[in-house]
Order: C-alpha cells, then structure tokens, then sequence
C-alpha cells in the first residue's frame, strides 16, 4: 500500500480518538453511578 | 418599541458622552492596533496597502469586541439588570436600542480607521459610496450579532474570555464580506463588491431578527 | 429535597452503569461493522485509478464528516425542542449538550483525516476552501458552545442559554459556508476548483462507503446514549450530590442497629 504510514495513521487516529472518547464515558458513567441511587437512573 | 429602543440608546450614547470610554480608550486602541500591523507586516513592501482591507475590518472586529463588553459591563454595576427589567420596557426595544448605540460608536471609529488608513497604509479611498454602504451594512450585522452575544455572556465571570470565542467565529461572514468589498472599492473596481454588500446585508436582516426575539428571555436570567 | 430517608444507601445500587441490554446489543454491532469497514477499508477494496491508496481515507473522513453535522443538528434539534413549551425538558437540554461534545470530537476527527488526504493529495496540510474552513470554524464555534455550558448555572439557565447559542450557531453554519465558497471561488482557477473528489467510486468501494456512513452512525446513536445518560447523572449529581455525601458520612458514623435519633436533613 502506498503511504501506508499515513493511512494507517488516520485510521488509528480516527478509530483510537473513538475508543478513548467511549473508555472514558463508560468509565465517568460507572464512577458517577456508584455515587448516586437508582432513582436518579432514569434509563433503568 | 421603537420608542424604548430610542430611549435605551440615547442613554447608553449618554453614558459615553460623559464616561468617554470609546473616545479615549477604544479610539485609540484602534490605532494602536493599525500601528502594530504595520511593525508585524513590512511597511516597505507594499503589503499594508494590498492587505488594508483586511487589517481594517479586523481591526473593527476588536473594537466590537470591546463596544460589547463595554456595553454590558455598564449594565451590570449597581443591580442595572434588575432595575431594567422592571421599567417594563419592551425587550425588542431594548435590544435595538443597545444595538443602535454600539453601531454609531462602531461607525465613528470607522471614519477614524478610515483617516489612519489613508495616512500610516498609504490607501486611496476610491468608490465612497460602495465604501460607505459596506461599512453600514457590516455594521449593523456585527452589532446586532454583538449585543445578542452579549447578553448571553453577560452575567458571567469570565466573560471577557468567552465573548471572543462565541462572537468572532459568528461574525466571520461580516468579515469576509465587509473585506472583499472594499478589497473592490480600493482596487478600483466596486462592481465586484456589491454583492458582497447583499450578504452583509443578508446577514445584518438575520441578526437583528435573531436579537429581537432572543433577546427578551435571555435578559430575565442572571 | 429528599425529605424522606433515603431507602437505597450507595452500597446497595443495583445499577452500576450506563449501559443496558439494548445498548451492549448495539456496542457489539458497532464493533463487528468497525471491524468490517477496516478490513475492507484497509484491504478489502482496490486502490482508486487516480487517488490510489489515499482514498481508504475517504471511508473513514466522510462518515465523520456526516456524523460531525448530524451532531450538531441533533443539538440545534433539541435545543428547539427545550425551548418550545410544549415539550419543554431538561432531557432535551441534556441530549443537546452530549450531542455537541461528541459532535466535536468527530470534526476534529473530521478536520484531521482532512488534513492527511491533502497532504497525501496535493501536498498540502489546508487548503481555504469552504468545506474545510466551514469545518473548522464549525469546530471553534462549538467549542464555545460547550465552554458556555460549563458556566455554573442553575441547570434551566444554563438550558436556555445553551439552546438559544445552539440555534443560533448552527443556522450561521449556512451562511459562513456560503460566504467562504463565494470568497473563494473568486480566486480560484479552474484546476484548482476541480480539487473535489476525482473518485470512481462502484462496486465494494461504494459498499464500503455506505457501510462507513452506516457504522458510524450507530457508533454515534451509542455514544450519545452513554454520554446523555451521564448527563442525566451530573445534573443529578448538582442536585443532591452535597445530601448523599452527608449522608454518606453519618451512615459511617452510626453503629449497626442505632436508633434513628440521628436526623437526616
């Protein structure tokens, strides 16, 4: 593949800037649900 | 509505009749700002005069940004706000009244802009009439745009850093246009420039609609 | 607030995430058409005749693009929908806020795959043309949207607030991308203005293309689902974040069996 370097760059950014953005909410959302009651859950 | 925009302008120009705050701290902020394009571009080289245009609008933009903030911060000293929204005066007039006032400071500084770029970048003011509308237009558009935003950061502790942010990437069509026509009007051929002058104007007509209906429920919060 | 002892101590929450059944079923699809779009992204398509290889980026940068937009649609939408009395909500001021958040995050996604076709393309990093320049002004633009909810507000305030920039920053977006356009289809030559996609796309490249728009959004419909969720919990957080914690710490303070002489409020 041509400039493989580069592409395989955008794809890793791309794919990786998605991954780290869900780890992190999924994370926020287990650290803020130990803080609050199930009635605050509204999805549940 | 009209009459209350009236009253709200001539108040807030009263304010700066006797504060003076454009005159002796805006004006000559503008200045300074021509001043510095000119020691960060080559005064040599003919850049200034090519690129006037440009540094002119960009300079009005900064002034915007502290006509604004000038225009809220005296209304936010001695519970003005409170005291505002119980004249019962009608939100729209507000809105245009403040508007009103900070396009003719606005406009006063661009006539001053327009002398110092005659005399430090060398311009030639060509096609006046074309120069003339340009600049009416641009600036009804950035001060409608201007005091909306203000409103929606006023009250807010850091708004000197975030009215920047909010209002100038909104404002940037203004920018393009109001550049581009007298970019036309300075080079000779204004014909180029007109419709540009449309979509200021296009731009102005959308902001103040915008300001007139929002203006209203974002004074009643704090 | 609560004036009633709480009945469920933080111990004993059952719920411990934002995720539920429907969206593990929907995280588990993201995955399996992610992994689909990369290898036929990466390996599964032919080079284009005239782009080459370049144009495996155009399988990620246009799904980004589209979601970048949808996004911000999605939060002017809500934004309508909380200012309109009728279906006045907090819900829709949530949804608004995590919309713009992930909305930014695929711009700048957007704006970086940009920035690698055209190095890769015509050896430059920008070009002024009004798909980028609209692009990153886009991203600044919304930037200051989410600097603007972050202001401590009572959670209407901020609501209202927020919506009415909401509104207001996205029906500029038309009009700055018909100014850049204008400006700069004035300068441009006609090789120059011809820099748009010189793609023949058909066959597995228009599949995979399809399947990117298509991935993409379900990764979005998953990501706003755990983002408006946490907002939920923040707001509630601000709410009687200070109660729980102080009843957080008297629960430590009483023996087991203790009498309930100890008030709560």
């Amino acid at each position: 593949m041509n400039d493989a370097g580069w592409i395989l760059g955008a794809y890793v950014i791309v794919l990786g800037g998605i991954a780290l953005y869900a780890i992190r909410i999924v994370t926020r959302g287990r650290s803020l649900a130990k803080q609050l009651p199930d009635e605050d859950k509204t999805w549940t | 509505m009209f009459r209350d925009a009236a009253l709200i302008a001539g108040k807030d120009l009263r304010i700066e009749a006797r504060s003076r705050v454009a005159t002796n701290q805006i004006a000559p902020f503008a200045l300074l700002v021509l001043i510095l394009f000119a020691f960060a571009l080559d005064p040599d080289r003919g850049i200034l005069t090519r690129a006037t245009a440009g540094l002119f609008w960009v300079t009005v933009l900064f002034c915007t940004l502290l006509a604004v903030q000038r225009a809220f911060s005296i209304e936010s000293a001695d519970g003005n706000r409170d005291a505002l929204r119980l004249t019962a005066l009608d939100p729209a007039g507000i809105f245009l009244g403040k508007a009103a006032a900070i396009a003719l400071e606005l406009l006063g500084l661009e006539v001053l802009l327009l002398l110092g770029v005659v005399v430090l970048y060398d311009a030639s003011l060509d096609s006046a009439g074309l120069l003339i509308l340009t600049a009416l237009a641009a600036t009804a558009g950035l001060a409608s745009a201007g005091t909306l935003y203000g409103v929606l950061a006023a009250g807010l502790r850091v708004r000197e850093t975030l009215l920047p942010l909010l209002l100038l990437p909104v404002v940037a069509p203004v920018l393009i246009g109001s550049t581009r026509a007298f970019e036309a009007a300075l080079s000779g051929s204004p014909s180029d420039g007109w419709p540009w002058v449309g979509l200021l104007s296009v731009f102005a007509l959308v902001y103040l609609a915008l300001g007139l209906v929002a203006f209203g429920p974002l004074l009643e919060e704090s | 607030m609560m004036d009633q002892q709480a009945e469920t101590t933080i111990s004993a929450a059952s719920v411990t995430t934002t995720g539920t059944k429907a969206t593990r079923a929907l995280g588990i699809v993201c995955l399996a058409g992610t992994a689909l779009l990369v290898f036929l992204g990466l390996i599964g398509t032919p080079e284009d005749e005239v782009q080459r290889d370049t144009v495996r980026i155009l399988y990620i940068h246009a799904p980004a693009a589209w979601v970048a937009y949808l996004a911000f649609g999605v939060t002017a939408l809500a934004s309508v929908f909380y200012l309109w009395k009728r279906t006045r909500s907090l819900t829709w001021d949530r949804i608004a806020g995590a919309s713009a958040e992930i909305g930014v995050l695929f711009t700048a996604i957007t704006l970086a795959t940009g920035m690698i076709w055209g190095h890769l393309s015509w050896g430059v990093y920008w070009t002024w043309d009004a798909r980028l320049t609209t692009t990153a002004l886009l991203f600044v633009l919304f930037l200051g949207y989410l600097a603007l909810r972050r202001m401590p507000a009572d959670p209407h305030v901020r609501a209202k607030r927020a919506a009415i920039l909401g509104i207001i920053a996205f029906i500029d977006v038309p009009i700055v991308h018909q100014s850049v356009e204008w400006w700069r289809t004035l300068h441009q030559d006609a090789t120059v203005l011809r820099r748009d996609l010189q793609v023949q796309i058909e066959g597995t490249m228009l599949f995979t293309l399809f399947l990117g728009f298509v991935v993409f959004t379900l990764i979005y419909a998953w990501l706003l689902l755990h983002r408006t969720r946490i907002a939920v919990m923040e707001d509630a957080l601000d709410e009687h974040g200070l109660e729980l914690a102080l009843e957080e710490r008297r629960a430590e303070g009483v023996p087991d069996g203790a009498p309930e002489g100890l008030a709560t409020t």
